[in-house]
């Protein structure tokens, strides 16, 4: 369970969340409008960016974690992979997730290995081990960003938009995964894919003027309810990934 | 293939680079205690060979560091201005006329070695008021110190006396030629205390060249990680600056040539990266003592003649692939 309490979050001199708190209690799908704070929710919950207020995991606040524990904890996946120097392969890129798990200034174990090669497996890329990630395509490259995140085994995994930049064949096998994921781990999804956030059937939390919503899944995929929050006609949304 | 040759001919360039120069030596009287031959040779020829190979090393390691951690291709030390701190910090020593000695080493070292040093902390201050990922501001910051730095050592030079002048002058061009061991000494302890540290940190600093969330997301402490390295090779960089002046290029150029030569991770090309530095230095070190001029070249201007084209040639080709 994730608690936020009094969450208060700047990004750019741009007050984006204010005194948000919440409980969530298993899996949740973030939906709202582009620059609503739903990324910034993610990396506060994440540590990757300032804030006001406290975010526990069941009775622990976050902060008090060390790093090593909160990579144990949660993990984020971005859209899009950035990456600085791109000459690394697909499999030692998926090996770093276990930098939490290996011992300092020693190289990863015999496991840490076989953990990662297992996922590429899971997650069948294992034919692109060998490939350097700069060569690969969108779609495989969330793939190999997912098989990292497994790989470093958190209990929280925190999509955000993983189908943003994929055509509908490569979202409908993330999608399978995501379900599939939430068998062992707790699953945050951010996404303006309606679809997805159907498909992948959790609460949903809507963001808007900074505050949040919280909906039932029966509530939210409602045309009339989605009208209202965004604005926008809507006939019954077609669910695709089934 | 061009791999093994490059290489090679480095490594075999390193072996004879000691008999080249002024003097032509002959083998047999190396051997003899006290001709000058032997004295030339281990006195002089040997130790600047030692002194080049490591001050490559520390330059090209810097260089990747710099890159790696601020994901950046243009961060080398000279380029965000370390070098010139240095430069400054000597001419000041010329310029007050300072007693050739402090603990036991030239006033001029000193002096460039706190010059190079005050820039780092000073960098390091200033970098608090910037985003953490804006490289782009850094590198500015870095030009703007070193201009400014410029316009300092130029008050010097407009009041410095004609032999202070040329002494700053021969200083900024930048200089291997060594007499004895304690150089080498020192600047070899410097190299293997860096490479050590960057070595341990491969980990890291694999995770650090992707970004800076991904390598913080999967526990990396990213920034007692930066602090530490970056202090380490500012304290080699800050030791080789002051005894030998600042050499451009070196560490802007070998990390980028072996990366080209090897598309590897970086934690493989530590090692590499090193030695080819050092081999590449040696290089254009005997290019400079084999010119038939009136007196050897300054290694400077060795190196920013090879660099500088070079340096043209990789925004241009980063430029086309966008």
């Amino acid at each position: 369970m994730i608690k936020l309490d009094r969450l208060t979050c700047k990004y750019e001199n741009k007050t984006v969340l204010e005194n948000i708190s919440l409980k969530i209690k298993t899996h949740i799908s973030i939906l709202g409008a582009n620059g609503s704070g739903k990324s910034t929710l993610a990396k506060a919950i994440c540590s990757l960016v300032d804030y006001k207020g406290k975010i526990f995991f069941e009775d622990t606040n976050i902060q008090t974690l060390s790093l090593n524990e909160k990579a144990k904890l949660l993990t984020y996946i971005p859209a899009k992979l950035e990456i600085y120097d791109p000459d690394i392969s697909v499999s030692e890129f998926v090996l770093l997730g276990r930098f939490a798990y290996k011992k300092s200034f020693f190289d990863y174990s015999d496991t840490d290995k076989k953990i990662a090669n297992e996922m590429l497996s899971f997650l069948n890329i294992s034919h692109l081990s060998h490939h350097l990630v700069s060569e690969l395509s969108s779609g495989e490259q969330q793939l190999t960003l997912i098989a990292q995140a497994l790989t470093q085994q958190s209990k929280i995994i925190i999509f955000d938009e993983p189908t943003a930049n994929l055509d509908p064949h490569n979202s409908k096998i993330i999608a399978n995964h995501i379900k599939e994921l939430k068998k062992r781990h707790t699953v945050i999804l951010i996404t303006h894919d309606l679809h997805l956030a159907a498909y992948i059937n959790t609460p949903v939390l809507f963001l808007k003027d900074k505050s949040l919503y919280y909906y039932e899944k029966e509530d939210f995929f409602d045309d009339a309810t989605l009208e209202q929050l965004y604005g926008v006609k809507f006939e019954s949304l077609a669910v695709q990934y089934d | 293939m061009i791999r093994k040759l490059i290489w090679l001919a480095l490594v075999f360039v390193l072996a004879f680079s000691a008999f080249v120069g002024s003097v032509n030596l002959h083998l047999q009287n190396i051997f003899h205690t006290n001709s000058l031959d032997a004295q030339i040779f281990f006195d002089l020829r040997l130790p600047r060979v030692l002194f080049t190979f490591f001050a490559g090393a520390v330059l090209a390691l810097s260089g990747l560091l710099f890159q790696t951690l601020f994901r950046n291709a243009l961060m080398t030390p000279y380029t965000l201005g370390i070098s010139s701190g240095a430069v400054l910090g000597a001419g000041i020593a010329i310029k007050l006329s300072l007693g050739t000695l402090l603990f036991g080493f030239a006033a001029v070292s000193v002096f460039g070695f706190l010059g190079a040093l005050f820039t780092v902390f000073l960098l390091l201050y200033l970098a608090r008021f910037l985003r953490q990922s804006h490289a782009e501001s850094l590198l500015l910051l870095g030009i703007a110190l070193s201009l400014f730095y410029s316009a300092l050592l130029m008050v010097i030079f407009y009041l410095g006396s004609a032999m202070q002048n040329d002494m700053l002058i021969r200083f900024t061009m930048g200089s291997l030629s060594v007499i004895g061991w304690q150089y080498p000494l020192i600047i070899s302890f410097a190299a293997v205390i860096l490479f050590t540290a960057v070595y341990m940190y491969r980990f890291e600093l694999q995770l650090l060249s992707i970004s800076q969330d991904q390598a913080q997301l999967k526990g990396v402490n990213t920034k007692k990680v930066t602090v530490i390295l970056l202090v380490i090779s500012s304290f080699a960089i800050g030791i080789l600056v002051s005894i030998s002046g600042p050499i451009g290029f070196v560490g802007l150029i070998v990390p980028h040539i072996v990366h080209k030569l090897y598309p590897v991770n970086i934690s493989k090309r530590i090692i590499k990266t090193t030695l080819f530095g050092g081999l590449f230095l040696v290089l254009c070190d005997t290019i400079s003592r084999t010119l038939q001029t009136q007196s050897e070249l300054p290694i400077g201007i060795i190196t920013a003649i090879i660099g500088g084209p070079f340096f043209i040639y990789l925004i241009i080709s980063r430029a086309q692939k966008r």
